[in-house]
């Protein structure tokens, strides 16, 4: 067995609204391991962005544990989960996120600022990780000039480019068309099997089929967890 | 180590580079913002360079005067505005110089050089033809008044020790009143009026340029003792003009010659003398309620235009965090800390200040320039001191006013900041 890479014991993450709380996650037991390729499922609201959120240690559970490699990510101070999002961490957001007065090149070079990587070192590898998404010929365009499906390819060569062992996509297939679907859906079996941990979330379930676990979120608690 | 000082050199690249887009991007509202900073910096350069030209001019009209030339006189210029305390003293003599010279001539260990007497009035007017000056400074002295005074003479030359002697109605004059009285003629050899008195011109002293912007040396008529009593009579102001021979040692040779004075006036120990003995570091001492207020009125306007511009800058700096939210979140989420999402936005808000102040210092270099062409007897003075004080001050703004917005987006939460809409 690989091993465990990610735990969470009895993690909540509820919201406040006014009087009323919002549990958009209840009560999550959950592990992954070293090379799990997982999508999560679940209709809108029940609290896929927010698990990805708290794996991605963007954002803290209210109560519970979320282990990250062995360490409570509760104990962690500010920089040290910066260096754990820079370094372990590669994030698809559903909005992309990308920085619009930027072009692709210098949106993908981003994480590698804050890696301290050396300019020249810098444009080799953001290049090479555009090339890997088929966009090697758009690497001077700002995201205006592209179109949906390119600037989801952009987001997704950004999140690959400091080589994460763990790499989360939020709908990272949601304006591709199938075939380029799948060929992402592919090279992230890869990564897996290359020893990577891959969660993403999908609503569809010819993708989810590509991975080895499909989680089911409902209400914020998990519906089930089967692997395949 | 070496790994952490590299990070952090590229992300201090980075800032920079997000700094100057930003800027760029919103040139107007970068201006605006920085105008407070630029006024602020504008006026406290002009106010250095007015206060360095005050010194400096000051100076110059100090070594016109000579730093090795006291003068005794009835009032004491430190005191000045003060007449009344003087009003008692006696009349100094113009014989005191003789029994100074007298005296020192017997002392082979005397600070002093040379006394020459001068009499002097300021209300004097000259005439020649139907030309008349007015206001001019006439003075009455004998041949060694140069050894007590500057000025090289343009043409002719002073008057002889025979001439002195004679009180011959001869005169040597200053600049302005050659230009004055014959703008396009020369004036040496000719004969001009002093109260119907006739005088033939001798000499001409070269330009000198005002002391401190008020007496002008290029105004004055010198003339023989005896010919200016003639004219104006003995109840003129005397000033006794004694040389040192050494102006380091100024303190004794003032002690010196306060001891020949109380001797030459009789003035028994422990009473108060009633004269007053003159240097020109009583002018400074004149000067500095000048200088004083200037740097307050300066200080001021700084200190409100700076404060204004800071809060301009703090309250920019804070619509730009919250304008970027989502861009601070995601560069938190790739992996930015806390301190460099600070720095990114010190770097802007201290960028923005250290613009505002060249822009200023260019203007103030503008502005003092012109002043210079437009009034050369202006005195301003542009230093690096100023330069290296007003950018130190810019970015000294910048840290102080885009702290508070820098902390702020620091602190920001990475998942609400990309939520933010
Ligand atoms: N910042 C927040 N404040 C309050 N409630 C929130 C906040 N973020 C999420 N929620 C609530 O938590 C629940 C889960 O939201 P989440 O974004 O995780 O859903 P999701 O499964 O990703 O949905 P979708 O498929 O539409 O993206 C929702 O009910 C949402 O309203
Ligand atoms: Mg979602």
């Amino acid at each position: 067995m690989e091993p465990v890479i990610i735990s969470m014991v009895s993690l909540c993450r509820h919201y406040e609204m006014g009087d009323q709380i919002v549990k958009a996650l209840d009560n999550i037991n959950m592990e992954f391991r070293r090379n799990d390729y997982a999508a999560i499922m679940g209709p809108s609201g029940s609290g896929k962005s927010t698990l990805m959120n708290i794996i991605g240690c963007l954002d803290t559970p209210t109560s519970g544990i979320y282990e990250l490699n062995g360490t409570n990510v509760a104990e962690m101070d500010d920089d040290e989960l910066a260096r754990v999002r820079n370094r372990e961490i590669g994030f698809v957001f559903q909005t992309f996120n990308l920085l619009p007065r930027m072009n692709c090149l210098r949106n993908v070079e981003l994480p590698l600022i804050y890696a301290g990587v050396a300019p020249e070192e810098r444009h080799e590898r953001a290049e090479q990780a555009l090339l890997s998404v088929g966009l090697g010929d758009r690497i001077q365009h700002k995201p205006s000039e592209l179109s949906g499906g390119q600037i989801q390819r952009v987001a997704i060569a950004r999140a690959l480019v400091n080589k994460p062992s763990i790499i989360l996509a939020d709908e990272p297939t949601g304006n591709l068309d199938t075939a380029t679907s799948h060929d992402i859906m592919e090279m992230f079996g890869k990564l897996s099997n290359e020893g990577n941990t891959i969660i993403l979330i999908t609503h569809e379930e010819d993708i989810a089929r590509f991975t080895h676990r499909i989680i089911r979120l409902r209400d914020g608690r998990i519906e089930s967890d089967e692997r395949q | 180590m070496k790994q952490n000082l590299q990070q952090f050199r590229y992300e201090t690249a980075e800032s920079l580079k997000i700094a100057l887009f930003q800027i760029r991007s919103n040139k107007i509202r970068s201006f605006l913002t920085a105008l407070g900073v630029i006024i602020g910096i504008v006026s406290i350069t002009m106010m250095g360079t007015a206060i360095n030209g005050i010194d400096m001019g000051f100076e110059k009209s100090l070594s016109m005067i000579g730093y090795d030339v006291i003068y005794v006189q009835k009032t004491s210029w430190s005191t000045m505005g003060e007449w009344w305390r003087y009003r008692n003293r006696p009349d100094l003599k113009t014989e005191y110089a003789g029994q100074i010279n007298r005296i020192i001539a017997d002392n082979p260990a005397t600070e002093l050089e040379i006394a020459v007497p001068q009499m002097s009035t300021y209300q004097a007017m000259a005439t020649y033809k139907d030309r008349v000056l007015e206001q001019i400074f006439s003075l009455g002295t004998n041949q060694e008044y140069l050894k007590t005074a500057s000025g090289d003479l343009a043409a002719g030359r002073f008057f002889t020790p025979g001439e002195s002697a004679g009180s011959e109605m001869v005169c040597v004059v200053g600049d302005d009143i050659a230009s004055g009285l014959f703008p396009n003629e020369n004036a040496l050899g000719k004969t001009i009026s002093l109260k119907n008195r006739k005088f033939r011109i001798v000499g001409v002293f070269k330009k000198q340029g005002k002391f401190l912007g008020l007496f002008s040396f290029d105004n004055q008529v010198i003339m023989p003792l005896g010919a200016f009593e003639k004219v104006y009579g003995r109840k003129m102001f005397v000033t006794i003009r004694v040389k040192i021979k050494d102006e380091t040692r100024v303190v004794e040779a003032k002690e010196e010659l306060l001891g020949l004075m109380r001797r030459i006036r009789r003035i028994a120990p422990g009473k108060e003398e009633n004269f007053s003995i003159n240097e020109q570091k009583a002018f400074k001492s004149q000067l500095d309620p000048i200088k004083n207020g200037i740097a307050a009125a300066g200080i001021f306007i700084t200190g409100m235009s700076l404060f204004v511009g800071a809060i301009g800058i703090m309250n920019i700096t804070f619509v730009s965090v919250r304008e970027r939210t989502r861009e601070i979140g995601l560069r938190k989420a790739l992996g930015a800390k806390r301190k460099t999402i600070l720095l990114q936005f010190l770097i802007e808000s201290v960028m923005i200040c250290l613009l505002g102040g060249l822009v200023g210092l260019v203007t103030a270099l503008l502005i003092t320039f012109t002043i210079e062409k437009a009034i050369p007897d202006f005195p301003v003075q542009f230093s690096f001191t100023l330069v290296f004080a007003s950018l130190g001050v810019s970015v000294l703004t910048g840290i102080i006013s885009g702290l508070a917005p820098a902390v702020n987006a620091s602190k920001l939460d990475p998942a609400d900041s990309l939520r933010y809409e």
